[in-house]
């Protein structure tokens, strides 16, 4: 049986292809094949968020997605939140609002939040811990987080305003 | 020369303090934000290999043999380890009581399920788990013991054959003439407790990588580390090195809590090193492998706790009896967490006379380990619990027992029976601004109308020490020596001008580099920008211990400060000479050295700074040119324990009170959490958002102890909880969002009078909800006195007292 396989994924806009084993998980050919370790892994079995990507969009667990699953596919990582100097609103909401203590969970945090406010820009708080009920968080208590969302959210609806008036 | 450290923010050379106290944005996020911050898995060092551990799945048995002939021929494998390697290149670990400790690897039996046999180093993680799988070893089993009362008794099987025993330790300590005041008092209450065993589960789990280089006789590890030195120390023990060859270098970490102590991982990754010519070895635990083998149970007790009352509920005596099941051995320290109680044994209460009596024992289970608060939250739960059943018994409030034994405000400081010494305190402010916030009143009515509808509503109002700033003397008790935890710092002055500020740990959550950035910005009159903190290693920085004990934000702002001062004295010194002025009509504010009473004749730091390192010729003679100070930072007035364990331990005393209102739900016995309200008291609050955190945190974390988080053992000690599918950890759903009131009432004792505050509401959370759940349950009769008080617990009390009632 063949063992390996040529994969090849565009991520945060730039492609990576390699030869992998087959069992090689996605959050593994992210953090060690495409050197992206802004990614965690906090359980390596799907509890606790810490490994949240997008996946076509969707916000995925990566340790529990083998990388042949995603060949072919576009995907986003932490790394691609801020390309530049600047922070993302997100990321700069989360500063602001002491949303992070170590950081370790943030990552997977933000890609869920940023997956959420892509489909829905005026989510409901019930929406949102419906969200934020997927991630574990050690350190905070989640208070702090939920007014980075808020925050987030006022943040980018007006950028998109002053987008469209601009 | 002596150093005079600032006790208040208005001491501080600066006439518009703009960063300390007030509530800055971390220099620390931008990196943690962006996905750069090198956490330990993140690293990758040339020829490094990765290594996989196979695990015991016997809670005691002998090891009849091992094979791992087949393992070694797997492509891709360059190192095996076994027992017989530990035994032959390393100790056991150093415990405290001494001689409880194992080797890193099984040498002839094992002692718990997960217990480390035998260890592959391989090209990749996933080759190496395969090799495991090649591993042949055949066990002889051994009679199980789980159970801490049985464990204790005489003829129970042997952890370890050597001491005759399982207790590690019975001793009773006496403080004042206890047996009297129980003699002479009303009433006596006791109660039993039990606190199941739970632990830190940092996001992020344990790792390292290992350098065991033989022909240097060193070892370098890079790890997720807590406290860098003391695991440097223990590594240095263990493997028989220097203790100058071995440098342990602390990555960023996800969280630690007491538990990122790097158990026995660094050692069997640093013996596959040397077997395959000191390549380095990276070990990344796995959530697995933390749950059910890592520094990551903690606090499994049995408590009986009485009160001497006088009939108006004035408490006139205590009587702990803590039987604590330690795991299969001491080496994780889960010791300490025994003796810290004796901090804060009486809690806010002027009890005059108490008694400890502590029986250690060892078991079939994982080595316990600490945890945040490290260990008087059980304590405080069994206190404050009996406090309520006092309460009820003689017709009182939960507030007023409470307010009728406050330490008042004018006997601080105040030495309580167990010896340590409270700096300063208001609780009866803070018990009357959290009734205020809660509108207390109205939660009892609230409680009673819900009670004619049949719904059972309890209100929990505990108030608890944190005691700040651990000093080894508190854990003397367990045989742990030494005075006084040196914290050091460097700073130094470049010449553009610009701060540096090296010490020795790394990030962990907390956000101390901030603080330690707000303190010098003001200190020197910059930008925050204008500091840069960099870390250093073991063997780099000055003496250091970093987080534990509720201690680093006192201790680093002691150290920059006293490093500032001492650096300001020398710029002083030379500014004197280049001003031709004496060094006595100097004065340092604002930023620059200026002349007394001529406020123009001034120079600025940077200046001075630029002369020392620039201009040899204007030097007075003698002066080193190096704009930089060192300094360490320890308590001071700290005692060496007495025969009773009594010391001047740990320097302060923060104080919260919290009321919880929650619900529980006869029918299925579960409990929600409705309102919760904090008011807390950590003196100078240094970073307001950072006490914030560390006590929602902390919420967090009590929530988890009090309803959800349980390591299970069954009978036949194998783990039943080794995935968070079965280990529960609090989410956004079960977390209340808390509203918090600050009271100030600084350390007269410490640097800007700031207490200790990182273990936060973890003191106070477990204790607030099971009184409240207790308080709901109480017109049932019900006493819910094991934690967590999860549903099917309570449940089956429920259940029980019905069938009580029918019958
Ligand atoms: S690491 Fe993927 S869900 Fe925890
Ligand atoms: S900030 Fe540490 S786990 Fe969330």
């Amino acid at each position: 049986m063949d063992t390996t396989r040529k994969i090849q994924m565009n991520v945060n806009g730039t492609s990576y292809s390699d030869e992998i084993d087959v069992r090689t998980t996605l959050v593994d050919f992210l953090r060690v094949n495409c050197g992206l370790t802004g990614t965690h892994v906090g359980c390596e079995h799907g509890v606790c968020g810490a490994c949240t990507i997008l996946w076509n969009g969707n916000a995925v667990r990566s340790c529990i997605m083998l990388a042949v699953q995603a060949d072919g596919s576009e995907i986003s990582t932490v790394e691609g939140l801020a390309p530049g100097s600047e922070l993302h609103p997100i990321q700069q909401a989360f500063m602001e609002e002491h949303g992070l203590q170590c950081g370790f969970c943030t990552p997977g945090f933000m890609m869920s939040i940023y997956e959420m406010i892509s489909r829905n820009p005026d989510p409901s708080d019930e929406e949102i811990k419906d969200v934020l009920g997927g991630q574990i968080c050690r350190c905070t208590g989640y208070q702090t987080i939920f007014k980075a969302v808020r925050s987030a959210i006022d943040k980018m609806a007006a950028a998109n305003k002053s987008a469209a008036q601009g | 020369m002596s150093v005079k450290i600032p006790t208040s923010i208005d001491q501080l050379p600066n006439s518009n303090p703009r960063f300390i106290g007030q509530e800055v944005n971390r220099v620390e996020d931008p990196s943690l934000l962006t996905g750069r911050t090198q956490f330990i898995d993140d690293l990758v060092l040339p020829g490094m290999l990765h290594c996989a551990i196979l695990r015991s799945p016997h809670p005691h048995a002998k090891i009849v043999s091992i094979d791992t002939s087949e393992a070694e021929k797997l492509e891709g494998v360059l190192s095996v380890a076994t027992g017989k390697d530990a035994k032959e290149l390393t100790n056991p670990a150093p415990t405290a009581p001494e001689g409880w400790g194992a080797y890193c690897l099984a040498a002839d039996k094992v002692r718990f399920v997960g217990e480390p046999v035998a260890a592959i180093a391989a090209t990749s993680r996933y080759i190496a788990e395969d090799a495991l799988e090649l591993i042949e070893i055949e066990y002889e089993n051994l009679d199980v013991i789980v159970d801490a009362h049985k464990a204790a008794q005489d003829g129970s099987p042997l952890i370890f054959e050597e001491h005759g025993s399982n207790v590690m330790m019975q001793r009773v300590f006496t403080w004042g003439e206890v047996d009297q005041a129980f003699a002479d008092a009303d009433h006596v209450v006791t109660e039993k407790y039990r606190w199941n065993r739970l632990g830190a589960n940092p996001l992020e789990t344990y790792g390292c990588i290992s350098k065991w280089d033989l022909l240097e006789n060193s070892l370098t590890l890079w790890a997720s580390v807590q406290s860098q030195s003391h695991v440097a120390l223990g590594r240095a023990v263990v493997l028989g090195l220097p203790s100058n060859k071995v440098r342990v270098i602390s990555q960023p970490h996800g969280g630690s809590f007491g538990g990122k102590g790097g158990f026995r991982g660094p050692d069997i990754a640093a013996i596959l090193s040397r077997k395959a010519g000191g390549r380095p070895v990276k070990w990344i635990e796995d959530r697995m492998e933390y749950l059910g083998g890592g520094a990551g149970q903690s606090w499994d007790r049995h408590y009986e706790l009485s009160l001497a009352l006088t009939n108006d509920g004035e408490v006139t005596g205590l009587r702990v009896k803590l039987l604590d099941d330690l795991g299969a051995t001491a080496e994780a320290f889960g010791t300490v967490s025994a003796a810290k109680p004796l901090a804060a044994f009486v809690g806010c209460y002027a009890i005059p006379v108490a008694e400890y009596d502590l029986t250690m024992v060892v078991t079939n289970k994982l080595p316990g380990a600490p945890y945040r608060g490290m260990g008087p939250p059980p304590h405080n739960w069994a206190l404050e619990q009996t406090m309520d059943v006092a309460a009820r018994k003689l017709g009182l409030d939960p507030t007023e027992i409470r307010r009728k034994n406050f330490i008042q405000p004018s006997q601080f400081p105040y030495i309580i029976p167990s010896g340590n010494e409270y700096d300063s305190g208001e609780y009866e402010a803070a018990l009357d601004g959290v009734l205020e916030m809660s509108q207390y009143k109205a939660l009892r009515e609230e409680q009673a109308r819900a009670r004619q509808e049949g719904r059972y509503l309890g209100i929990g109002v505990v108030n608890t020490i944190e005691p700040g700033v651990f000093d080894w003397n508190a854990y003397a008790i367990v045989g742990v020596q030494g005075t006084g935890v040196p914290e050091g710092v460097t700073i130094a002055i470049d010449i553009m001008g610009k701060i540096t500020c090296k010490l020795g740990f790394s990030l962990e959550g907390q956000g101390q580099y901030t603080v330690v950035t707000q303190v010098l910005a003001d200190y020197f009159n910059v930008e925050m920008a204008d500091i840069e903190i960099v870390y250093q290693d073991t063997l780099s920085a000055p003496p250091h211990f970093g987080p534990g004990g509720s201690r680093l934000g006192v201790a680093i702002t002691g150290a920059s400060l006293g490093a500032a001062e001492m650096l300001v004295d020398k710029l002083c010194t030379v500014a004197a000479v280049l001003m031709q002025t004496e060094r006595e009509n100097i004065e340092f504010m604002d930023g620059f050295c200026r002349i007394k009473g001529m406020p123009d004749a001034k120079m600025h730091f940077a200046e001075v700074a630029g002369a020392i390192l620039a201009r040899s010729d204007l030097l007075p003679p003698g002066m080193d040119p190096s704009p930089q100070a060192t300094f360490a930072w320890t308590a001071a007035g700290r005692t060496q324990a007495d025969d009773q364990g009594r010391a001047k331990s740990y320097l302060t005393a923060a104080n919260a009170c919290h009321v919880v209102l929650v619900e529980v739900d006869i029918e299925t016995g579960h409990t929600e959490i409705l309102k919760y309200f904090i008011v807390d008291d950590c003196g100078t609050r240094l970073n307001p958002s950072n006490v914030e955190g560390m006590t929602q945190g902390g919420v967090a974390q009590g929530v988890g102890a009090a309803l959800l988080e349980e390591y299970v053992y069954d009978e036949g000690g194998q783990l039943l909880t080794s995935t968070f599918m079965d280990y529960l950890m609090p989410s956004v759903y079960e977390v209340p969002m808390t509203e918090k009131k600050a009271l100030v009432t600084p350390s007269p004792f410490t640097p800007l009078g700031a207490k200790g505050a990182g273990e936060g509401s973890m003191h106070t959370t477990p204790a607030a909800i099971m009184c409240a759940i207790n308080d709901a349950l109480s017109p049932l009769g019900i006493k819910a006195h094991e934690v967590p008080a999860a549903p099917n617990r309570i449940w089956s009390l429920i259940q029980q007292a019905r069938a009580g009632e029918s019958r």
